[in-house]
């Protein structure tokens, strides 16, 4: 849902296809916690600017249906389980025949063909099977994912890539292709440099939880700090440049507050709190006392004094209530709102992925009802009839 | 040469680190061709984060920023030097698109800001990726993708309820962005094929990141509800979790999405009647004794290997994943049925191992990585005489005169 998206805020015509009653991606969180398929901020989200109709592709008349829609289409879009298009006559050899210059993305957990192609993935499974969970929590405890599924994301994203790819291949050839996305690649990159610490020089990174861990000497620096209203990092480091004079000038702050201690004052961070003499005791030390300040402010007093003013490398642990007020994204003019009619409301949106200059993206319709454009797109634009659309919902089939 | 998509797009990257290169990583695959401009001086920072080769760090020894240059040019010229500009204006005149990753203001500053190239090149494309993006009191944040996860909202959902917020490693953050960015050259690009007309993109990575957020901060915005962290548990399923299994550190993600996978669950695990006791028999029923739970699937769990586990449940129609290390993943024979590894000879390095950066595969023209991570400066003769047309001469005096970098001034120290 999300790479399609991405084509309809760009201005793509985007028809997002469900079965009758509704997709089962109509998830929690409802609007106003209202359990209904129609209050789904989940399919809020990621249908913005679309079309939508229901349609069966169980029933032969359905699958004929969806051939129709694909001889007019420029880019099909699907990730059901890897080989279920092509078991129901819909893949892409089969699109290929009514519609020759398809583009055709499926996205599966590990593509389409190969020894785990017909391997199941929930979005945690997945992030295990990139390597990245390995990568996040304490040491002590089991690795930990991102709390909000991340995995799907990024292969939807990458879908929507790889049709824009192909898109600009068919302009300038003439010829469609299938794109293959798989979701265990679409996470991986985010290993940042543990693969190649790996391959490169045989050191196998685990997780090491909210610390600076320094692997010569088992060293955890504490960069997360409590303070009066949750979490904030401090890159609070030594040895080099951008460490030291960020260091110093925190410890400088904490000395206007009268919270610094002596023995912190006359601590060397190039030298003393350098990473390759650094003892535990010291870290744990100079932690200590920095908690002891933070502990007297906020998130946003230490963000805005300590990064802005003092440019310190400091940053909030935000949760959702920070970004909604973050001073920055309201000043960008980032949030939007579109209007849901049936619910009497202007809901409040993420703004555009991207500020485009030229082909700004304008959100001009909500995410659709259950079979909204139905009548729309099967009459108007299929050219049926309104008794063979009564005759298609008695039999099911939208 | 492969008839490739992008072949024939031309990017001059003035960009670094992570996010920009990330981004024309993606075209690069397809054809396209990139120049990283760079200097001495002032090379891309990624250089100096390992892994390094033999462990040694020098400039032209980091697998890391070996990830995310692959199939690029590198030329070596100082952007302050009057000829150093000369030759950038001849590299923007060149390309299709412009990419930039410095600190809001420092591209306008050497004179090569928007508004100065969309007069030479109105069509141009330019692409500027910065922390909290141009205008706006945050502007001029500077930091890595490390501190942006906390800003994103990341750190906060990620860990166990009664510890610190568990940071999920390095700046995933950085690899959000480069998606976003990436579908936006690419529709830029499509508009310049239609229109002529070129455009900028100033991307804030904030406002990229936080998409993956949209669904959490829209649920604070309409219900209230803030999210915090929950280990690895999901509202809407039961077993779901990573448990631990036999070995050093060795651990199984499961997920149990719905009724018919919970009882095929506790017939796998040997306990059929499990599935119907009054505990356990309905989701909310699981959600409410999850504890319980997860103990009894821990108890299962650790008398078998994670491959064992993974074959199982799998076999069974159940998710289920070994929590893969690094050194699996070069094991893992999905990854390499689809190559998502490519060995390369690089001329420092010798033979490595580069990581995709598309995943997806074209059935009609597959991602191809031909050529290794550049050198600091490596094609300068190559660049400037194929692209730019420069003579001998005219490049021999540039490097007498310093705009064309060829030595380090300083010794280059390593940040990690």
């Amino acid at each position: 849902m999300l790479g399609g998206k991405l084509f309809a805020d760009a201005g793509g015509d985007v028809i997002q296809i469900e079965p009758p009653g509704g997709s089962a991606s109509r998830i929690p969180p409802y609007y106003k916690n209202i359990q209904d398929p129609e209050k789904s901020l989940f399919w809020f989200v990621y249908n913005t600017n679309k079309r939508g109709i229901t349609l069966n592709l169980q029933k032969p008349e359905g699958r004929e249906l969806l051939k129709k829609l694909a001889a007019k289409a420029d880019i099909i879009l699907e990730s059901s389980v890897a080989g279920y298009m092509d078991s129901i006559k819909l893949g892409y050899s089969d699109i290929c025949k009514i519609k020759p210059d398809i583009i055709y993305a499926s996205i599966s957990p590990f593509g389409q063909t190969g020894p785990k192609s017909h391997f199941l993935a929930s979005d945690l499974t997945s992030v295990a099977s990139s390597g990245f969970l390995n990568a996040c929590g304490d040491p002590d405890r089991a690795p930990v994912w991102i709390g909000f599924p991340q995995s799907g994301q990024y292969a939807g994203a990458e879908a929507a890539i790889g049709a824009m790819t192909a898109y600009w291949h068919r302009l300038n050839t003439g010829e469609g292709q299938f794109v293959d996305v798989s979701m265990q690649e679409s996470n991986m990159s985010a290993n940042m440099n543990t693969l190649q610490m790996w391959d490169v020089n045989k050191v196998e990174f685990n997780r090491v939880g909210a610390v600076s861990y320094v692997a010569a000497t088992n060293v955890k620096q504490p960069i997360y700090f409590k303070c009066q209203d949750g979490f904030v990092m401090i890159l609070a480091l030594g040895g080099n440049p951008p460490y030291v004079p960020s260091s110093t000038k925190l410890v400088q702050w904490m000395e206007e507050e009268g919270m610094a201690p002596d023995w912190l004052k006359n601590l060397n961070w190039e030298v003393d709190y350098n990473a390759a003499v650094l003892k535990q005791e010291l870290a744990d030390k100079v932690g200590k006392a920095i908690e002891a300040f933070t502990l007297t402010k906020t998130k946003t007093q230490l963000y805005n004094e300590g990064a802005f003013e003092r440019q310190i490398l400091i940053a909030g642990v935000s949760n959702t209530k920070d970004i909604t007020e973050d001073i920055q994204l309201k000043s960008r003019n980032f949030w939007t709102t579109i209007t849901h009619p049936e619910l009497g409301a202007d809901v409040p949106y993420c703004g555009p992925f991207a500020p485009f200059s030229e082909s700004p993206i304008e959100f001009k319709r909500r995410a659709p009802l259950i079979g909204e454009h139905n009548q729309e797109i099967y009459i108007g634009e299929l050219g049926l009839t309104k008794a063979d659309l009564t005759t298609l919902k008695d039999k099911g089939v939208i | 040469m492969s008839n490739q998509p992008f072949e024939g797009i031309k990017i001059a990257e003035f960009a670094w680190v992570v996010v920009g290169p990330s981004t024309s990583r993606y075209l690069a695959d397809s054809g396209a061709t990139v120049v990283k401009i760079e200097s001495h001086k002032r090379m891309d920072t990624n250089r100096i984060n390992g892994p390094f080769v033999n462990g040694i760090p020098t400039p032209d020894g980091s697998m890391f920023f070996g990830k995310h240059n692959p199939n690029k040019y590198s030329v070596s010229i100082d952007l302050r030097h009057p000829k150093g500009k000369e030759i950038a204006w001849r590299l923007i005149k060149w390309a299709d698109i412009v990419t930039e990753a410095f600190s809001p203001g420092t591209m306008e500053k050497l004179g090569f800001g928007y508004e100065d190239v969309k007069k030479v090149r109105p069509d141009i494309i330019y692409f500027s990726s910065s922390m909290q993006g141009r205008g706006g009191p945050h502007s001029s944040y500077a930091g890595y993708g490390q501190n942006a996860v906390n800003f994103c909202g990341l750190t906060e959902i990620t860990g166990w309820p009664d510890r610190l917020p568990s940071p999920p490693y390095g700046a995933c953050s950085d690899y959000i962005s480069c998606r976003f960015s990436a579908f936006a050259l690419l529709s830029a690009l499509a508009y310049r094929r239609r229109t002529g007309k070129g455009q900028y993109i100033d991307q804030s990575q904030f406002e990229s990141t936080i998409q993956f957020m949209a669904v959490p901060i829209m649920d604070y915005q309409v219900n209230g509800k803030i999210m915090n962290r929950n280990g690895n548990r999901l509202p809407t399923a039961a077993p779901h979790g990573v448990f631990p299994s036999q070995g050093d550190d060795r651990w199984v993600a499961i997920s149990v999405m719905d009724e018919t996978q919970w009882h095929q669950f506790c017939r796998v695990i040997g306990n059929p009647a499990l599935a119907t006791e009054q505990k356990y028999a309905t989701l909310a029923q699981r959600k409410k004794n999850e504890d319980e739970l997860e103990k009894l699937v821990a108890g299962w769990t650790v008398r078998h290997t994670a491959a064992e586990v993974e074959q199982l449940l799998q076999s069974a129609g159940i998710p289920a994943n070994c929590v893969e290390k690094p050194s699996d993943i070069y094991q893992d024979p999905q990854i390499e049925h689809r190559h998502y590894f490519t060995p390369l000879q690089h001329p420092f390095m010798g033979q490595q191992k580069y990581e995709a950066q598309e995943c997806f595969l074209l059935s009609k023209t597959p991602r191809l990585l031909d050529r290794p991570s550049p050198c600091l400066g490596e094609h300068n003769e190559y660049v400037f005489k194929e692209f730019l047309k420069m003579t001998d001469d005219e490049i021999a005096d540039c490097i007498v005169a310093g705009a064309i970098t060829t030595e380090f001034t300083e010794k280059m120290t390593s940040s990690f």
